[in-house]
């Protein structure tokens, strides 16, 4: 398969979109059998019933740091926050990979575009919820 | 309602959103979350960070199949970006300034007038190619697809400045209300781009997925991305957009419109019923 090949840009964006999909669907799969299995034995009942009212439902990771701390443990929040997590990057690696691709094609306007794409959403993703003036 | 009962009853909901989402190159939040808050009584703000995820999960399980059937404009699409994602980060740096219940009335009436010009061209199958020229022949943003009764259809995109423009709306809103913006993508792709249908919803949905992960950043460190709620989301939107992905090349461009009709005037409606607190 050559990259030059207009055809293997749509099949590569296929493959990475594809993969990046069953990799994050197969990881909130086990959270979820996990997290299954742990209300199906469990004996509290607060844990069993959900309470749209008692807000947050339990405590689950929203730092890298928590993240980590509850994959070490294989606590079933942390396993299906980083199946989320996967999936989020599945877009992002879709536009990475693009603008190889578009290199490979020698198309510069597209190279510049999608450079620029990437950019703004890495900054967007990863910088703005830590901005005080973005509300982060 | 036990959890797992309500885990299974979200994943059931979210196929459904998924078939609709990935035919009409929405995110499948118009059904997710009035499911979840109305249906279910979950809270607004887990329900808008299912819907994030959701339109990603929609974007991403159906794109795969429909760049492979190069049905999905490439060029296009990226090119749109720019704009959907510089419009993303202006809505985030605003949010904080504008009341989201305004935007909700001005964004929900302005879907429902678009059903005006959309409603007027219902029946169109193949939109007449308009010559390519200027930036439009530039960026190459022209391609072609092939019909499952074999016949191989041409277009060329127009007004890309307009597009442009369209797109830096869908992404400020996405920016301020958490949504994928995938009817004003469509609706920009449709009307000003002039591309027939089908390629229209699915360089939305391919779109989309950038677009909500560009503010998805900030809904994940809030907390709002609840698992027991995502999870099932997750993956009852994948598997209910790979099933649309492959309905869609059988479905006809006018059907496609007219589908995404109806959904365009309840998304419009539900969002000026939020809006009015109704």
């Amino acid at each position: 398969m050559s990259l030059g090949n207009p055809d293997s840009m749509n099949n590569v964006i296929s493959k990475v979109l594809r993969y990046g999909v069953l990799l994050s669907a197969a990881v909130i799969v086990l959270g979820a059998a996990l997290l299954a299995a742990r209300d199906a034995f469990s004996p509290s009942a607060s844990l069993l019933h959900y309470d749209p009212n008692q807000i947050p439902h339990g405590p689950f990771p929203v730092t890298f740091s928590s993240l980590t701390a509850g994959l070490a443990t294989g606590s079933p929040d942390a396993i299906i926050e980083l199946g989320v997590l996967l999936l989020l990057a599945t877009p992002v690696s879709r536009v990475l990979f693009s603008v190889f691709l578009f290199a490979a094609e020698h198309n510069r306007a597209y190279v510049y575009i999608t450079a620029t794409v990437l950019t703004l959403l890495l900054f967007s993703m990863l910088v703005t919820p830590y901005i005080p003036v973005f509300g982060g | 309602m036990l959890v797992l009962e309500l885990m299974v009853v979200i994943f059931l909901a979210s196929i459904v959103a998924g078939v609709i989402g990935s035919l009409v190159g929405l995110g499948g939040g118009v059904v997710v979350i009035p499911i979840l808050t109305i249906g279910l009584g979950v809270d607004i703000h887990y329900a808008i960070g299912a819907s994030i995820v959701s339109v990603i999960a929609t974007s991403s399980g159906a794109a795969a199949t429909y760049v492979k059937d190069k049905m999905t404009n490439l060029r296009v699409g990226m090119f749109l970006e720019l704009a959907t994602t510089t419009g993303a980060i202006i809505g985030a740096l605003i949010a904080a300034y504008v009341s989201s219940i305004a935007l909700e009335l001005v964004f929900g009436v302005i879907l429902l007038l678009s059903l005006i010009p959309l409603v007027r061209k219902i029946g169109e199958d193949i939109p007449v190619t308009p010559e390519l020229v200027g930036l439009s022949k530039k960026l190459e943003l022209t391609g072609s697809y092939v019909e499952t009764d074999g016949s191989t259809v041409n277009y060329n995109a127009t007004r890309p400045a307009q597009g442009l423009a369209g797109m830096l709306v869908a992404g400020l809103i996405s920016g301020l209300l958490g949504i994928g913006s995938g009817t004003f993508k469509v609706l920009s792709m449709d009307l000003a781009m002039k591309l027939p249908m089908k390629v229209s919803t699915t360089t939305s949905n391919f779109m989309i997925g950038v677009t909500a992960a560009a503010s998805a950043g900030i809904y994940f460190v809030r907390g709002d991305v609840d698992p027991i709620i995502v999870a099932p989301v997750a993956l009852g939107i994948l598997f209910g957009a790979s099933l649309g992905a492959k309905a869609l090349p059988r479905a006809k461009n006018p059907t496609v419109r007219k589908i995404f009709a109806i959904v365009l005037a309840i998304a419009g409606a539900e969002m000026v019923l939020r809006a009015l607190g109704i």
